[in-house]
């Protein structure tokens, strides 16, 4: 059976009570929000004081180990400068110096043949030698030793003879100035 | 009146009001309560997580400082100063150069200590003149021996003048001997240093050329005594 509904309010009646349904509904919307930002403030608040009490703990913790770590910085110290010396000494030990090696460099060229009555090697690493050879063909081999990339290693950069005399007795003298 | 006023007044803008209550209470909320205490919130989480971690870390710190046999350390350290001291050592470095000239089979003609400061890399350094007499030989492994002792030193320059006849060389070796201040400071929350095998292997190096020098120093000395044994002669 078919229900009729007749309306008998008057029509302002219906618009005030619209109205009022409207602010109802705005007034329960805003109590909600304002209960909401009331939550979330409390929520923060909470967990402000919670992490402060978390925050002292660590912070406690980290003192007693500032302690501890103070009470063991003879130790801490001692490790510093091992570490130091280690790391400087490396940079020296067991290299040897541009003029050891030049003098060994110098030593392993020479042929048996040829005497060597001086060598003066520099700061630089630079060498004089002063040598005595007696023919031409160990003079011959003893430049060729020098000024072959082969032989020197390519660590002589240049040879010049500043002097070269022959005596009666048939030797060689001869100055040789050797750059590294 | 002035009441009756009012309440009509809200009754009749009742519908914009109280939003706009609402609004201004939760903006009043945000902006005093809940944005600072937020932020505030993660700013202190930030602090607290940087706090627990160098508490963390000083804890490890201090498990492996307990660690370390303080007697060992120091003996390691003592071998380091050794091979290179703070500063200028010319007491020692006379002993040793003495030490090592006998023990390569030459003799000391005379030794010069330089007063001149310089510079090798980061380290200082100050020269020693050193005039020696030896066979010809032998004169490599005398190098050897100089740039290898448990003292880091470094020839500079060399002079040698070969006496043909006898094979016996008369040199002049310029050594530096370096040295470098300590480090003045370091962090307390800053990472131990790490060995690796190489610094191991260096230090059981500085450590075996110590002891051989320091017995063959005890030997150069009885064998090399000074003056007569009866000064009465």
């Amino acid at each position: 059976m078919a229900r009729i509904s007749i309306n008998l309010l008057p029509p302002e009646i219906m618009v005030q009570e619209i109205k009022k349904a409207k602010f109802y509904r705005i007034q329960f919307i805003g109590i909600v929000i304002v209960l909401i930002m009331i939550f979330l403030s409390s929520l923060t608040l909470a967990l402000r004081i919670l992490q402060n009490q978390s925050i002292a703990a660590v912070q406690a913790t980290l003192a007693q180990e500032e302690q501890k770590i103070s009470k063991l910085k003879g130790t801490q110290a001692s490790l510093y400068l091992l570490k130091n010396r280690l790391s400087e000494i490396d940079q020296y030990f067991g290299k040897s110096s541009q003029q050891a090696s030049m003098y060994k460099l110098i030593d392993k060229l020479i042929p048996t043949s040829v005497l060597i009555n001086a060598i003066t090697i520099d700061k630089s690493g630079g060498a004089v030698l002063l040598a005595t050879a007696p023919d031409s063909l160990s003079l011959d081999r003893l430049l060729n030793n020098l000024i072959t990339k082969e032989t020197n290693e390519d660590r002589i950069s240049q040879v010049s003879v500043e002097t070269l005399s022959r005596s009666r007795d048939g030797f060689y003298r001869v100055s040789l100035k050797i750059k590294p | 009146m002035k009441k009756k006023t009012i309440i009509q007044f809200y009754n009749h803008y009742k519908l914009y009001i109280f939003p706009t209550a609402v609004v201004l209470s939760s903006l009043f909320l945000i902006i005093f309560a809940i944005y600072p205490q937020t932020a505030k919130l993660i700013e202190n989480q930030k602090v607290a997580g940087e706090m627990q971690k160098k508490s963390n870390f000083l804890a490890s710190n201090v498990i492996a400082l307990e660690d370390v046999n303080s007697e060992d350390l120091s003996e390691k350290v003592g071998i380091t100063l050794s091979a290179f001291p703070a500063e200028k050592d010319y007491g020692r470095i006379l002993g040793l150069l003495q030490g090592l000239v006998v023990q390569s089979g030459f003799t000391i003609s005379s030794v010069t200590l330089g007063n001149v400061s310089g510079k090798v890399g980061n380290a200082s350094s100050y020269e020693v003149k050193l005039e020696v007499k030896g066979p010809k030989i032998l004169f490599q492994g005398f190098i050897n021996n100089l740039e290898s002792s448990p003292r880091i030193i470094r020839v500079r320059s060399l002079d040698i003048v070969f006496v043909q006849a006898s094979e016996i060389l008369d040199t002049s070796v310029i050594i530096e001997v370096l040295y470098s201040p300590l480090p003045q400071t370091f962090k307390g929350d800053s990472p131990l240093p790490l060995f690796g095998q190489a610094e191991e292997e260096l230090l059981i190096s500085l450590s075996n050329l110590s002891k051989i020098n320091l017995t063959a120093s005890s030997s150069a000395a009885v064998y090399s005594q000074r003056g007569k044994v009866n000064p009465f002669e």
